[in-house]
């Protein structure tokens, strides 16, 4: 079945006249860094080839909008704690299942019989908790402002039709603040970001405005087809060679400005920022995390079941959080495609289809040199 | 994924995604929708009508791996 806007926004010919601007855009001896946030976008980049349609001295980097990825071990510990519990039927996203703890994964837990069942929305927990009322179900949230609203209406669901039994560990994150923290960040300069497209369908475009207007830096607002994310870089580089600076959203058939309201009001409902949160190599970052608000707190999974909250240093061997932060590109990690492939992962970038990792790997990227067509 | 049918009473429409695989979507954030409207899709949840293709991936996507 072909559907409406793929074909548009897949057109080998549209691409190379893009491609064809986005060199022409370029000032010759500049190097220019972009950091595309959402993991998505890496995706689709190294999915279809992009980078080596960009001039040699356009570099992309990736950043930390892959929501598995930036799960802490500590996270996952917690959750296999939960699991453990007698009586618990705890859930999560397919991805979450081989993310590594400090002693194993949730897949690990689930072999040793914790009853772990993999869902494809927090609506489908809720179905097993009402098929299951003697027992408690526990929904493992996580992803930014995108997945989290989901979340959100599967509490007040829960909450409307009395399903008591029904709990969720959040481990909801919001984009803003880390970006705000890899912007503070002296390891990294960056000259412009492509933004996400499905958070700021959510959030909107405006929560971006701090990145030109406290730091001096353009954002395009992207979608994820191959013309769509050429498009932003050209728009970018536009900015740059124009001295501009400025949000601009490129993803206009599915990004409101203002977001989508109703899911914002949801979320203010039923979620309320943590002081601070830990990310994957990314340390604590403040009012980044999202837990039940007090309204909710009959449902949320941390206030009856005590977890051990400690904190878990990655693995040495594993250098994920430098990934995360654009320092690194997959490639330069010691253990990629060798000790960390999709099959064997170390670090949470090489299970999510979203990391940059598993993206490099995947598409075959094992080395700095590229192709440019 | 595309609309097939409306529930309005429950808040759900039944979608079917690029290769025919259906399941229920909430649709409370994009209310009202009707057959054949394109809704873009996370965790069950349509968080807006348009634009969504066939395999589009972004944060938040975690259903990757089980697809």
């Amino acid at each position: 079945m072909s559907l409406k806007y793929v074909d548009e926004f897949r057109d080998a010919g549209l691409g190379r006249a893009l491609a064809g601007e986005v060199l022409a855009a370029v000032e010759p001896g500049r190097h220019y860094k972009l950091m595309e946030v959402c993991g998505g976008h890496t995706h689709s980049i190294y999915k279809y080839g992009i980078d080596d349609l960009l001039p040699a001295n356009v570099e992309l980097v990736h950043g930390p909008g892959c929501p598995v990825c930036v799960i802490p071990m500590g996270r996952v510990d917690d959750g296999i704690a939960i699991a453990h519990q007698p009586g618990v039927i705890f859930t999560c996203f397919g991805d979450m299942m081989r993310i590594p703890g400090s002693h194993g994964s949730l897949q690990d837990a689930k072999a040793q019989g914790a009853d772990i069942r993999m869902v494809y929305s927090p609506l489908d927990a809720l179905r097993i908790a009402k098929a299951n009322p003697d027992r408690d179900v526990v929904f493992f949230a996580i992803g930014f402002e995108t997945t989290a609203p989901s979340t959100a209406l599967t509490l007040k669901r829960a909450k409307a039709e009395g399903v008591a039994n029904f709990l969720v560990m959040s481990n909801h994150v919001t984009i803003v603040p880390p970006l705000r923290a890899l912007l503070d960040s002296p390891d990294l300069r960056l000259d412009g970001f492509i933004g996400p497209g499905h958070v700021a369908t959510v959030v909107g475009a405006r929560p971006f405005e701090f990145i030109p207007a406290d730091y001096g830096k353009p954002i395009v607002v992207a979608g994820f087809e191959p013309l769509d994310v050429l498009q932003a870089v050209h728009m970018i580089l536009a900015q740059l060679s124009e001295g501009r600076c400025e949000v601009e959203n490129q993803y206009t058939r599915v990004v409101p400005y203002e977001g989508n309201l109703r899911a914002l009001e949801v979320l203010a409902e039923v979620f309320a920022l943590r002081p601070h949160f830990e990310w994957r190599g990314m340390g604590f970052i403040s009012q980044s995390g999202l837990r039940l608000s007090d309204a909710y707190a009959d449902f949320d999974a941390e206030l009856k079941y005590a977890v051990p909250g400690v904190r878990v240093a990655d693995p040495k061997a594993c250098q994920c959080g430098e990934v995360l932060k654009g320092v690194i590109k997959p490639w330069e990690c010691k253990v990629f495609g060798t000790a960390c492939t999709p099959e064997r992962p170390i670090g949470t970038c090489m299970v999510s289809s979203e990391g940059a990792c598993a993206a490099y790997y995947n598409f075959g990227r094992f080395a700095r040199e590229r192709e440019v067509v | 994924m595309r609309v097939r049918d409306v529930d309005d009473e429950r808040g759900l429409a039944l979608c079917e995604d690029a290769e025919g695989h259906r399941s229920s979507v909430e649709i409370a954030l994009v209310a009202p929708v009707a057959a054949g409207d394109e809704l873009l899709v996370h965790a069950g949840t349509a968080i807006a009508v348009g634009g969504a293709s066939a395999d589009e991936v972004g944060c938040g996507d975690e259903r990757s791996e089980a697809e």
